[in-house]
């Protein structure tokens, strides 16, 4: 008997003392991740391209060519027009650029690593100085949306206006000119950024996902409602 | 893939490495193939001497590597700045491996050169500054069986190297497959015999018919069936894979490139030598004639081949 007792009160020592610990161990755990998400994590940064709001204006492409300075004929973004001939009328339009991979072929392939992630920000750009443009990472993109610069004679990719805006902390320039708030821009890493809350309430898909490079672009397509 | 949303244009120019990549895959192959071929038929046969192969094998693989090195680096679009490949490494590059495998396979080519043509240098530039350099030659005589070794070994490494380069590529599903490396060895094999056997008898005076000449002639009958048979599970592989591997598979049959691949692969390579070699009878079978000209066609096979790879490859894509 008087064992049992004892064991009772173990018992309820016990269950007293982990809820005590436990909360503790919670918040410090809490606070660990706050932490680490704003301070000690990387930010992993991507964008969604919300075809449901893209009306094809290209004013996006203007932007790009002009803050990064990109050759005439040639491009980092692309607006295709994916319309069905069948249904003229439900326009379908979808950004052509650069998938961030997490996993990135041309970083991968690239003999000088002139095309790297960047340490601090994790975003895939280029180091034009160490290119010998050997066409390497051109032909390892599973997306096909790398291309020699015709002035620099560098390849060169969509890096989310690395060496422009993103360096002047703004939104990529795309992002900018998009009137229709189709375009995203935002760290993945961190739950409370807008890009995150949109992705909480919407499916979007990856591009060409068996490839197995982990795209960080997101496209939210047209999907058909009703039956 | 999802179909739901996806875009079907890209920023390249279709095919990006072009016929100079597949001149370097050519040269490359026979380089390799040539040292290989020579230096085992050296072990194995227990040879001593300099035979007229082993000269030419070795003066072909060191020269057709160096050619190799103008066509690959002149395909860059900033030549003059290859030097950044020699001091930046990504060791997750397999071009950068190949760079570290051909800084060691050319200079062991150049000192197995040394090594085979002492004579030769010994009587020619003897009158010349170079003589000075002519007491290296015991310490060459010495380290000759690890040369041999390395340089055969390398050769290897710098066929397969070939191959591996560009079957990484995931987008093209010819080129994105594991019978590439072992393609490419056997047809660098393939080339590599039948240049040094030309430059043999045509430079020194190897008989066409007799000893080392006889065994390669044996040797590439079952080296051509080995291409075949690879050639053979590429397709296969193809036909029943995803549906962009099935429509890849036209790449044999449709398109200016199908061309390329019957007439100069199976046409040029394999046809001319089997059909001068075994249906026109013994005589012209062992004429002068049927021996340049059947060993011309493997080389032009091999490069058809190397070019329908690249070009076919780079023009279907997942």
């Amino acid at each position: 008997m008087e064992q049992d007792e004892k064991r009772r009160n173990f018992l309820k020592y016990l269950g007293a003392s982990s809820v005590v610990v436990g909360t503790i161990g919670q918040g410090v755990l809490a606070e660990e991740q706050a932490q680490t998400s704003n301070e000690g994590k990387k930010p992993h940064y991507g964008m969604i391209f919300d075809q449901n709001k893209c009306v094809g204006c290209t004013e996006c492409e203007v932007a790009c060519h002009k803050i990064n300075a990109v050759p005439q004929g040639q491009a980092r973004l692309y607006v295709q027009n994916k319309t069905d001939p069948a249904t003229p009328m439900e326009k379908r339009y979808v950004r052509v650029s650069c998938q961030q991979c997490e996993d990135a072929p041309c970083v991968n392939v690239c003999p000088t690593k002139a095309c790297h992630r960047d340490e601090k920000t994790g975003i895939v750009t280029m180091n034009a100085d160490d290119c010998i443009a050997c066409k390497y990472c051109i032909v390892a993109c599973p997306y096909d949306v790398r291309f020699i610069n015709h002035e620099t004679k560098a390849a060169e990719n969509c890096n989310f206006c690395f060496n422009t805006n993103f360096a002047k902390k703004q939104d990529p320039a795309c992002v900018q000119a998009c009137k229709y708030k189709a375009l995203v821009f935002g760290d993945l890493n961190d739950p409370d950024s807008y890009i995150n809350q949109i992705l909480h309430v919407k499916d979007a898909v990856r591009m060409k996902p068996t490839f197995g490079t982990k795209p960080s672009l997101r496209y939210i397509p047209v999907v058909k409602v009703g039956v | 893939m999802n179909e739901a949303i996806e875009f079907t244009v890209g920023f390249s120019h279709g095919v990006e490495w072009g016929w100079p990549i597949g001149v370097y895959l050519l040269l490359a192959g026979i380089s390799g193939g040539a040292l290989i071929v020579s230096l085992a038929l050296r072990y194995y046969q227990r040879q001593s001497v300099e035979t007229p192969l082993l000269k030419a094998a070795s003066l072909v693989s060191f020269v057709t590597i160096v050619f190799g090195m103008v066509f690959l680096v002149g395909d860059l679009e900033k030549p003059l700045y290859f030097w950044k490949i020699l001091i930046n490494y990504n060791f997750k590059s397999v071009m950068s491996i190949g760079v570290l495998a051909l800084c060691l396979y050319i200079p062991l080519t150049f000192v197995l050169v040394a090594i085979v043509f002492e004579g030769w240098i010994k009587e020619h530039l003897a009158t010349t500054p170079l003589a000075k350099l002519f007491f290296l030659f015991p310490l060459l005589k010495a380290l000759r069986p690890a040369v041999e070794v390395l340089a055969f070994v390398f050769a290897i490494v710098v066929c397969a190297y070939t191959g591996f380069l560009i079957s990484v590529l995931v987008r093209f599903p010819l080129l994105n497959t594991a019978i590439l490396p072992a393609l490419f060895i056997v047809s660098g094999l393939s080339a590599g015999t039948a240049f040094s056997s030309l430059i043999a008898s045509f430079f020194f005076q190897a008989d066409a018919h007799a000893g080392d000449m006889k065994t390669l002639h044996t040797i590439e009958w079952p080296v051509m069936a080995l291409e075949m048979l690879l050639l053979f599970m590429l397709f296969v592989s193809l036909i029943v894979g995803t549906s962009f591997d099935k429509q890849t598979a036209g790449a044999f049959f449709q398109g200016g490139y199908s061309a390329l691949f019957w007439f100069g692969v199976v046409g040029i390579g394999f046809g001319v030598p089997l059909v001068l070699n075994f249906l026109l009878g013994k005589k012209v079978a062992h004429s002068a004639f049927t021996f340049y000209l059947s060993g011309t066609a493997s080389v032009l096979g091999v490069l058809s081949l190397r070019l329908f790879i690249l070009y076919a490859g780079q023009t279907f894509s997942a």
